[in-house]
C-alpha cells in the first residue's frame, strides 16, 4: 500500500510529454505535499521522452508505467480495468487526470468500480483538517464549489486543466524511480464498438493560436460568415456560442464554451457575445480576449482586456478590410 | 422494452446565469446555499432533452415502456412534465440531496431500476445543468455493468438488441454501436425537446409517481453515507481590466483595435 496520490495520463504525448499533464501535476503536487504523502505518475503507454524531466519538476517519486495492447488507442473498458488493477494493487489514496472528453467517462467508472469517491471540474486542490478539499466550478462556471473527501477509500478527481496556472516551472529535481506495473487485460473485450470514427477536418479549435467567435449580436445567420473572413484574414479559426448552435447557425464543432470546445489561443476576439460563465469556461484561458459588443455594460468586458462598443457587424467587417490591407 | 430515463430538478441555470452577469448573484449564510428564492426550478434540460431522445425512438416505431424516475426532495413537478410528454410511469426516489453525494444517488437510481423491473436502456442527460459534474451515468454504468455511451446527438435501434449512437466528440462525430441493456447521455446538440400538449399535461395530473425510500430499495445508511461533502459555494470573481478603444466609427474602432494588438505582440 502505497497511500500516494497518482496522476494517471494517457495519450498521444505532444511537445514531449501528455496534454495538460503540467496542469494536473500541480494540483496533484499540491494535495500529496498538504497530506504528506508521495506523488507518483502512472502513464498508460509512453509518456513521451520529456515526461522524466516535468516529473522530476513536479517532485514525482516515481514514474510508473503500464504497456498493454489493448491501450493502444483509447478504449473505455481497457482503460477502466488498468487504472482499477493499479489501484488495487497500489491502494492509492487520490488518482487525478486531465478532464478529457475520455476522462470524464473514465473518472466516474473508475470511482464506481472500486466503491471510490469522485469530483470532476477541479480547478484547485487544498488541505484543510487532514482532509482533500476539490474546489470545482459550477452552474457553467457562474459559481465555485468546495467538495471535501471524507472516510477512507479512492479519491478520483479530474482537473479542467485551462482553469490551472503553471506557477514558475520549479527546478528539476531527483529523477523519479521508474516502475513497469503488471496488468493482466485479457478479459477486457470493448464492449462499445466505433462504426465510424470522427473525421476530423484539418486543425482543431482547441489547438487554434487566433479564434474569432460570433454571437447572437451578430443578428442573423446570414452574417456569420463576417466571422469565418476575420478569422480567416488573420489566420486564425472561427468560433461560435452555444445559442447560435443551438439556432444553427453554425454546427457545433464551432461551438466554444463549457459543453463545447475548451481553447486556449494567443487571441481571441468575441463578436457579440455577451459572455455567459457556460461560454467563458472554453475561452477565459485565452492570452488576449477583444470583445466587441453594443452593450458597455456586457459580461464579456469583464474578461477582456480590450472592449469595442458598437455593431459587431459593421466593426468586423472594417476588422477585416483593415487585417488585409496590412 | 423497457427505457428508463434519469431527471434532476434543478435551478433554473439562465436565470441563475442571469443574476450572475448582473453581478447580483450571492450566497446565503450557510455559505452554500444561492440566496435568490426568485430562481424557478425546473427539469435540467439535458434530462429532457434524454426523454425527447426516447420519444423519438418510440416515433421510429420502438415498442416500449418509458419509466422517468428522479432522485430528490419534491421532484413532482417534473415528473408531472415526464407524464405529459408521455412517460408511461414515473418514480421518486426519496432523499435529500444535501445529505448523500453522487456516488449514494447513483446508487439509489441503480436499486430502483433493479427492482422496478430492469432496463434495456438507461438514458440521462450529459449533466446536471446546477453542479455539472455528470459523474451518475457513468457510475451507473458500474453499478449496473452496463456499457456506458456519453455525449450523443442521436441514436437508433440497430436490430432488436443493439443500439447505435452518434457521440459529439472534440474530432467531430463519432458513430458507435453497442449492445443493450446500456447507458446513454444525451447532449444539447440532439435538438429541442418537444412540448407536450394542453390535452396530455391534464392528462398527466392524474399519474402519480411510484414512490421509493432507500430502505425500499434495500440501501442502508451506511451504504449511502456521503464521501464527498460540499463545505463551501461561492462566486468567483473576475478581475475586470478592460480597456475601452474610443473611435467613432467603425472602421476607427476597427484600426484602433489592430494597433493595440500588433503593439502588443497578440498580433504579427
Amino acid at each position: 500500500m502505497t497511500d500516494a496520490v497518482v496522476v494517471a495520463t494517457w495519450g498521444t504525448p505532444v511537445n514531449g510529454f501528455p496534454v495538460d499533464a503540467e496542469e494536473v501535476l500541480t494540483l496533484a503536487a499540491k494535495a500529496a505535499k498538504g497530506l504528506g504523502r508521495p506523488l507518483h505518475w502512472l502513464s498508460l503507454g509512453d509518456p513521451g521522452a520529456g515526461a522524466g524531466q516535468v516529473a522530476s519538476r513536479f517532485g514525482v517519486a516515481s514514474l510508473d508505467r503500464i504497456d498493454d495492447a489493448k491501450l493502444a488507442s483509447f478504449s473505455a473498458d481497457a482503460h477502466v480495468e488498468a487504472l482499477a488493477q493499479y489501484a488495487r494493487a497500489e491502494a492509492p489514496a487520490a488518482i487525478f487526470l486531465a478532464q478529457s472528453f475520455d476522462a470524464r467517462l473514465v473518472a466516474p467508472r473508475l470511482a464506481g468500480r472500486l466503491n471510490g469517491a469522485v469530483v470532476g471540474n477541479a480547478v484547485d486542490a487544498e488541505i484543510a483538517d487532514g482532509k482533500l478539499s476539490i474546489t470545482a466550478s459550477a452552474y457553467g462556471g457562474d459559481t465555485r464549489v468546495v467538495y471535501q473527501f471524507q472516510g477512507s477509500g479512492l479519491c478520483v478527481v479530474t482537473v479542467s486543466a485551462n482553469a490551472v496556472s503553471l506557477g514558475a516551472p520549479a527546478a528539476a529535481g531527483a529523477a523519479p524511480a521508474a516502475r513497469t506495473i503488471p496488468v493482466d487485460l485479457s478479459a477486457v473485450t470493448e464492449r462499445v464498438k466505433v462504426v465510424h470514427k470522427p473525421q476530423v477536418l484539418g486543425k482543431r479549435l482547441e489547438e487554434a493560436q487566433i479564434i474569432v467567435s460570433g454571437g447572437r449580436g451578430l443578428g442573423k445567420k446570414e452574417n456569420y460568415h463576417h466571422v469565418e473572413e476575420l478569422a480567416a484574414a488573420l489566420g486564425g479559426m472561427a468560433g461560435a456560442s452555444r445559442p447560435i448552435v443551438d439556432d444553427g447557425w453554425v454546427d457545433s464543432s464551432h461551438q466554444v464554451g463549457l459543453t463545447g470546445r475548451i481553447t486556449r489561443p494567443a487571441l481571441y476576439i468575441a463578436a457579440g457575445i455577451s459572455g455567459a460563465s457556460q461560454h467563458m469556461a472554453g475561452c477565459s484561458a485565452a492570452k488576449t480576449i477583444a470583445a466587441i459588443n453594443t452593450d458597455k455594460d456586457a459580461a464579456i468586458f469583464r474578461y477582456a482586456r480590450y472592449g469595442l462598443v458598437g455593431d459587431c457587424v459593421a466593426i468586423l467587417s472594417e476588422l477585416t478590410k483593415a487585417a488585409k490591407g496590412a | 422494452m423497457r427505457i428508463v430515463v434519469c431527471a434532476k430538478e434543478v435551478l433554473d441555470p439562465d436565470a441563475v446565469n442571469n443574476y450572475a452577469l448582473a453581478g447580483g448573484l450571492t450566497i446565503g449564510a450557510d455559505g452554500k446555499t444561492l440566496t435568490q428564492s426568485a430562481i424557478p426550478r425546473l427539469m435540467n434540460a439535458y434530462d429532457e432533452q434524454a426523454i425527447e431522445a426516447a420519444l423519438r425512438l418510440r416515433d421510429k416505431g420502438l415498442s416500449c415502456k418509458l419509466a422517468v424516475v428522479s432522485a430528490g426532495s419534491d421532484p413532482a413537478s417534473i415528473l408531472r412534465q415526464a407524464a405529459a410528454l408521455g412517460a408511461d410511469e414515473t418514480a421518486h426516489v426519496q432523499v435529500d440531496p444535501a445529505a448523500v453525494d453522487l456516488v449514494a444517488i447513483a446508487k439509489l437510481l441503480a436499486a430502483y431500476v433493479t427492482k422496478s423491473g430492469g432496463a434495456d436502456l438507461v438514458l440521462c442527460g450529459r449533466q446536471a445543468s446546477d453542479d455539472d459534474q455528470g459523474v451518475v451515468p457513468a457510475l451507473l454504468g458500474e453499478l449496473l455493468g452496463m456499457p456506458v455511451v456519453t455525449v450523443a446527438r442521436a441514436m437508433a435501434m440497430a436490430g432488436d438488441a443493439a443500439i447505435q449512437v452518434t457521440r459529439v466528440t472534440p474530432d467531430g462525430d463519432e458513430v458507435v454501436e453497442v449492445a443493450l441493456p446500456c447507458i446513454v447521455t444525451i447532449s444539447n446538440e440532439l435538438g429541442t425537446p418537444r412540448y407536450p400538449t394542453t390535452a396530455q399535461t391534464i392528462k398527466a395530473r392524474k399519474m402519480k409517481p411510484t414512490a421509493f425510500t432507500a430502505e425500499a430499495l434495500g440501501l442502508s445508511a451506511a451504504e449511502l453515507a456521503p464521501r464527498v461533502v460540499m463545505t463551501k459555494q461561492f462566486v468567483p470573481t473576475v478581475q475586470g481590466q478592460c480597456e475601452f478603444l474610443a473611435g467613432g466609427s467603425p472602421a476607427e474602432l476597427a484600426k484602433a483595435l489592430l494597433d493595440r494588438l500588433r503593439a502588443d505582440g497578440a498580433l504579427a
